[in-house]
């Protein structure tokens, strides 16, 4: 039964079957138990953040619900965050907003997309963030919550319920929580924030794309071209969005192994990311073939059928990041294509750290 | 003893809007179509103009994609600023579509929204497999009666022909959706 407050709903109690059954009856929740968004819980999620708890951080489409940190902190509560964790889910609820992303589109699309959600800086310390062994999951309550929580906004504030607001073919499991932290002390690379102009000292990256696909190389010591071979052939497929979209980012999670094999052959990001560029192509004719229609850069429209054409518009839109443990492992994490990944900082409290 | 606790959803941020008005009657309109350049797109929508147009004595004034100078289309971002005023221009009402996927549904519906904001009824064509997002997606976008022809599914890789009768078969319900 609803209170007359707005926001406020009255339950009969807060046992998980009560909050599974008043979720289902509003159509909410991601089908995972939940923690009851109670008025305690909620104030001291708003505890962690200096923002008003009633700002309005943006509009979140399709659904145009608006988010607030009082609203994100209700869904980090449902989610299972612990309160340090919460000024990046307001920093990551600020990025869903912005135009670039797409997020209208992101969310009602057919397409298996996921807001990713890197985490860099301070925080992935101090909040106790998997950058290390197994980050992608499962095991990290940071980590998984985090990425649950944006599953929580985007499913409650978004409207993005399957077959609704959400109209993915097939979903995916990134769609319950898709949330890394990049691994800089294991980088050879400054923090891939500081590469978009972002030096706050932390803060958070969205890429909507597929989930990550794997790249294993363990044979190429000493010759960094078969790792990035490898990589360019994971990056380098017609079921991608990327073939007939040129804008479309490539996220590549290199594991830290991979990454100091090619800095140690004196290799830097924009390095990798031109060879990555001149070697993921498919004939020009190919594509063509496969799709009618093209959102290509012009200069990739006006080459003959027997060219090779890159995955990407530019190499620039190749991005680079450092995650994981020990192995030989990386991943590619193509793009939904019409979207723009964004990073924002991280505002935490002046003694959060 | 009960206990309160948050939704979760926020308030709507999206203010209502209503339907701009139609004539009360089509003849001597001007038709336009504005494609998104999902297969089949056009076929349909053309064949579904010219078949409205010859009922009511309009005309079929305009066919052009929805990216920068007609030149192009993608489904998955609203209209090209430059094609909107060309439309808004050229045509008194207008088919657009297909919404016969995710995001093409979401901004077929969001295009469609923005004529009828200034002024031109527009009609989404959609898909029975896509009706229920391009239904969710009106009552989201703060216009729940967009107008929504629904036409079997799937538009792409259907067969010319098979399009042709189901836009021929489409003309009474578009006719319903534009009366006054």
């Amino acid at each position: 039964m609803e209170t007359d407050v707005e926001q406020l709903l009255e339950v009969a109690d807060t046992s998980p079957e009560t909050l599974q059954a008043v979720l289902e009856e509003h159509g909410w929740g991601d089908g995972l138990p939940v923690v009851p968004p109670t008025e305690d819980r909620v104030e001291r999620m708003l505890a962690a953040v200096p923002d008003d708890p009633d700002e309005e951080l943006g509009l979140l489409l399709p659904r145009g619900g608006v988010v607030t940190p009082r609203v994100a902190a209700v869904n980090a509560v449902l989610a299972g965050c612990p309160p340090a964790v919460f000024p990046v889910v307001v920093a990551a609820a600020r990025a869903l907003a912005r135009p670039e992303l797409n997020l209208r589109g992101v969310n009602a699309t057919t397409h298996p997309v996921a807001p990713l959600l890197i985490v860099h800086g301070e925080i992935v310390r101090h909040a106790g963030f998997n950058a290390g062994v197994g980050a992608f999951g499962p095991g990290n309550r940071a980590n998984a919550t985090v990425g649950r929580a944006l599953r929580m906004l985007l499913l409650h504030v978004a409207g993005a319920v399957p077959g609704r607001g959400d109209a993915s073919s097939q979903g995916q499991p990134a769609k319950y929580s898709y949330c890394v932290a990049e691994n800089v002390d294991e980088s050879p690379w400054e923090s891939y924030a500081f590469t978009q102009g972002v030096t706050t000292p932390s803060a958070v990256t969205i890429h909507c794309g597929e989930g990550p696909h794997n790249v294993h190389d363990m044979e190429s010591a000493g010759d960094p071209a078969l790792i990035l071979d490898k990589i360019a052939s994971a990056m380098t497929s017609l079921g991608m969005n990327n073939a007939p979209i040129s804008q479309g980012e490539f996220f590549l999670a290199l594991g830290p192994e991979h990454a100091h094999s090619l800095a140690g052959a004196g290799l830097g990001r924009s390095d990798i990311a031109s060879y990555l560029f001149d070697h993921a192509r498919i004939r020009a004719g190919e594509l063509r073939r496969h799709f009618e229609e093209r959102a290509w850069a012009t200069w990739m429209k006006i080459v003959d059928d027997d060219h090779m054409l890159p995955m990407t518009g530019h190499p620039d839109n190749i991005r680079i990041f450092v995650v994981g443990g020990p192995g030989k492992h990386s991943a590619v994490i193509p793009s939904w294509g019409m979207t723009e990944s964004v990073t924002v900082p991280v505002v935490e409290k002046d003694d959060a750290r | 003893m009960t206990t309160r606790i948050y939704r979760p959803d926020g308030v709507i941020g999206q203010p209502p809007l209503e339907l701009a008005a139609t004539p009360s009657s089509l003849a001597g309109m001007r038709i336009g179509v504005l494609d998104n350049g999902k297969p089949n797109a056009a076929l349909v929508m053309t064949r579904l103009a010219r078949s409205l147009a010859t009922r009511v004595d309009a005309e079929v004034s305009l066919v052009t994609k929805k990216g920068p100078q007609g030149r192009s289309a993608n489904a998955a971002i609203p209209c090209a600023p430059d094609v909107f005023e060309r439309v808004v221009a050229e045509s008194d009402v207008v088919i657009t579509g297909t919404a016969d996927c995710g995001s093409c549904t979401a901004y077929s519906v969001h295009d469609a929204i923005e004529l009828e904001k200034v002024g031109k009824p527009a009609i989404v064509v959609t898909t029975t497999q896509f009706a229920p997002i391009a239904e969710t997606m009106a009552q989201h976008f703060g216009l729940p009666a967009t107008r929504r022809l629904v036409l079997p599914h799937p538009i792409g890789g259907t067969a010319p022909d098979v399009l042709e009768r189901w836009a021929d078969e489409a003309v009474d319900r578009a006719l319903t959706l534009l009366r006054p």
